[in-house]
């Protein structure tokens, strides 16, 4: 609980851009690839403020992670200009400019011959450090990261989990106290409640590190979460909006910015909500036990265009329309369509939009462990809830943002 | 029969204790500790014992032969021990050719700049091997005969071939072993500011011995059998043995040429494994 409460958005306010002061600056940034014909990032121009986490965002092959790399030159820029802090390092020793920037990759990529200790003193080693500086710095972002040095400084790579593989690859790229952090994806390949206590936990410690961070995801929900600034990135690092999370939420400034923000935002959400959150509409129903002349009735009094046929424990049995009823040469458990798209309350809501989906019905029947009939669940409900879903996230980061009025740029 | 059957008594059922349950899980330990030690013994141990017991048996057997002459005049321990010595000799100088030429050219192989030259250092090493190894060497023995500088016999022909016949598997095993290194542990390298030969040096290279060294274990092996034709060319070692055992029809000569060149390279090769279960590096 505390780490959410560390995570919020809330608390981060009044670290950002204090200063306004540019650190990382990308002019006119080009890659082109030999043998390809579009250039996989086009003429990027951004600015990253000091102490800030800017998130690079944008669906699978926008070069995202290209325009990353180029900033410490893993991938060398075909052309343009990468100035940091106040220095053009777009010609500069990529080794030496590699030491003073923060690298952490996805898959880790620790040093599985050698112990923690000696893959978090990778840095200080190559900068020369002497011993006793380094171990000490060791076991101060071993504990920072939250394993007791005295327990991990001497294991391998091999003997951690994924999670905490991570914290020792966020300890070793903090190792030389670099100002500049660059993260590409790096909780992409960890559960996802560890990845959340992760990155929970790297938002308090960014509260005290102030470094300046480049951050590369396709998750837009983590992007919300881990930026100050979000650079949504469109097919060639297009730049389609660098804003606030607020702003991007509230006022996209495009469709693309829409589309990217709605789909991936939304439908993650539908995983979160259950059936049972949902309050099921009542549906016109008929036992088989009842008389024909009875349902028929009561069919024709209703305008609903089908009925729900349950059995003696209230299962659902068929659908049944009109003509259904009025013959009388087949029995009701025969007559009508089968029925489809059954969920139980414990289901989320993306798992009853798809039922609906693959039932090729507007509905969902809602139904109880047992299988009896509880409720109707259909695809309006679901999108009523979308958009009620929505309106409080943006009200979410809204509040977040203008908890303290300080922080307010007036329009 | 009969008492087994009766179901038994409350009273005689003995509840264990957490105490006692303990104790049990620490002589379990106890005796797990005991049987991995035991284990490691036999792995260890096994394999010198078997051949100690396969040499002495050879003695033993050869013990109960009449020798005629020939025979005595062959088998004597001047003579095997000389030929073992020659044997070694000529596997030990041609595996540190060997390493000496491949390995390097395996890391030549996979830097970036060189990696399309890689089809044809492999070829290279294919052809090395696909020649039969008589048949190489006897190439040599006329190449060399054609260069007067080159001494055209001994040891020195005999341990070019050996190189060439086990250029492959070390070649291979280099160029794979530096192959297999995950490329993102090289990137976060890279991007931490080690330069190339850093890289090298620090991460790819010990993460490629395991696999190099599967090679030169590959490699010992194949040279001790292949010195066993060192002789036809004056390279001596145990050949010989075999050799004249064959062509005078002497069996126990020929048996012993045989066994103790399949036990030199079973030694041989659990060596080489001992040396490689220690270079590998502990973490992996």
């Amino acid at each position: 609980m505390s780490d959410q409460t560390n995570g919020d958005p809330l608390a981060r306010l009044g670290t950002d851009a204090e200063t306004g002061e540019t650190m990382i600056e990308l002019q006119e940034l080009t890659k082109r690839f030999p043998g390809q014909e579009t250039p996989a990032v086009d003429r990027l121009s951004l600015s990253i403020p000091k102490g800030e986490i800017v998130v690079f965002v944008g669906p699978s092959g926008c070069g995202k992670t290209t325009s990353l790399k180029m900033i410490n030159r893993i991938i060398e820029p075909s052309s343009g200009h990468i100035i940091i802090d106040g220095e053009d390092v777009t010609d500069i020793d990529p080794n030496h400019l590699r030491r003073r920037i923060g690298y952490v990759i996805q898959q880790i990529g620790l040093f599985p011959h050698i112990r923690i200790a000696e893959n978090v003193a990778t840095v200080p080693h190559l900068l020369g450090w002497d011993k006793d500086r380094t171990r000490e710095r060791v076991d101060e972002l071993l504990d920072v990261v939250g394993l007791p040095p005295e327990q991990y400084r001497e294991r391998f790579p091999k003997e951690l989990s994924g999670g905490q593989r991570q914290r020792v690859g966020v300890a070793r790229a903090l190792a030389a106290d670099p100002p500049v952090l660059l993260m590409d994806e790096p909780f992409g390949a960890i559960d996802p409640i560890t990845r959340t206590r992760l990155q929970n936990e790297f938002l308090r410690l960014q509260t005290e590190l102030q470094k300046t961070i480049c951050f590369v995801t396709h998750d837009i929900d983590e992007a919300i979460k881990m930026g100050d600034r979000i650079a949504i990135l469109q097919e060639g690092s297009r730049v389609a909006q660098f804003a606030t999370p607020e702003e991007i939420l509230t006022h996209p400034a495009n469709d693309f910015v829409e589309d990217f923000v709605g789909t991936g935002a939304t439908l993650k959400r539908l995983k979160l909500t259950r059936v049972k959150e949902v309050e099921p509409t009542e549906a016109l129903t008929g036992r088989v036990d009842e008389d024909r002349e009875t349902l028929r009735q009561r069919f024709d009094a209703s305008d609903w265009t089908a009925m729900l046929l349950l059995d003696r424990e209230n299962k659902p049995l068929r659908w049944l329309r009109g003509p259904d009823l009025r013959q009388q040469d087949r029995p009701l458990e025969k007559a009508g369509v089968r029925t489809r798209a059954l969920v139980e309350p414990q289901a989320t809501l993306s798992d009853a939009l798809e039922e609906m989906l693959l039932g090729a019905a507007g509905v969902a029947i809602v139904v109880d462990r047992r299988g009896a009939y509880r409720g109707l669940l259909d695809i309006d409900a679901i999108i009523t809830t979308i958009q009620t879903m929505k309106d409080a996230q943006a009200e979410y980061y809204r509040a977040a943002k203008l908890a303290d009025p300080e922080d307010e740029v007036p329009a | 029969m009969s008492t087994s059957l009766t179901p038994p008594d409350s009273s005689d059922r003995v509840v264990p204790t957490d105490a006692e349950r303990r104790q049990t899980a620490r002589d379990e330990d106890a005796a797990g500790v005991r049987r991995a030690r035991r284990a490691s013994l036999v792995r260890y141990l096994g394999m010198p014992l078997f051949l100690a017991l396969v040499l002495l048996g050879l003695f033993l057997w050869v013990g109960t032969q009449e020798l005629d002459s020939i025979e005595a005049r062959t088998l004597t321990a001047e003579n095997l021990l000389g030929q073992t010595r020659q044997h070694i000799t000529l596997t030990l100088y041609s595996t540190f050719f060997v390493l000496l030429l491949a390995v390097p050219l395996g890391i030549l192989a996979t830097r970036p700049r060189l990696r399309r030259y890689a089809p044809v250092i492999i070829g290279l090493g294919n052809a090395g091997q696909a020649i039969p190894s008589l048949g190489l060497l006897a190439l040599l023995f006329y190449l060399f005969r054609t260069q007067p500088a080159l001494p055209s016999t001994g040891t020195f022909p005999v341990v070019v071939s050996l190189v060439g016949y086990s250029f492959l598997p070390i070649l291979r095993n280099t160029m794979v072993g530096l192959d297999q290194v995950d490329r993102f542990v090289l990137e976060a390298g890279k991007g931490m500011g080690m330069s190339n030969r850093k890289v090298l040096r620090s991460i790819e290279l010990p993460l490629a011995v395991p696999v190099v060294l599967a090679g030169v274990r590959t490699a010992l092996v194949l040279n001790v059998g292949t010195a066993a034709l060192a002789f036809l060319f004056g390279g001596g070692g145990l050949g010989e043995t075999i050799f004249a055992g064959f062509q005078l029809r002497r069996t126990p000569v020929l048996i012993t040429g045989a066994i103790l060149v399949a036990v030199l390279a079973l030694l041989v090769d659990y060596l080489a494994g001992l040396i490689e279960e220690k270079l590998t590096p502990k973490g992996l």
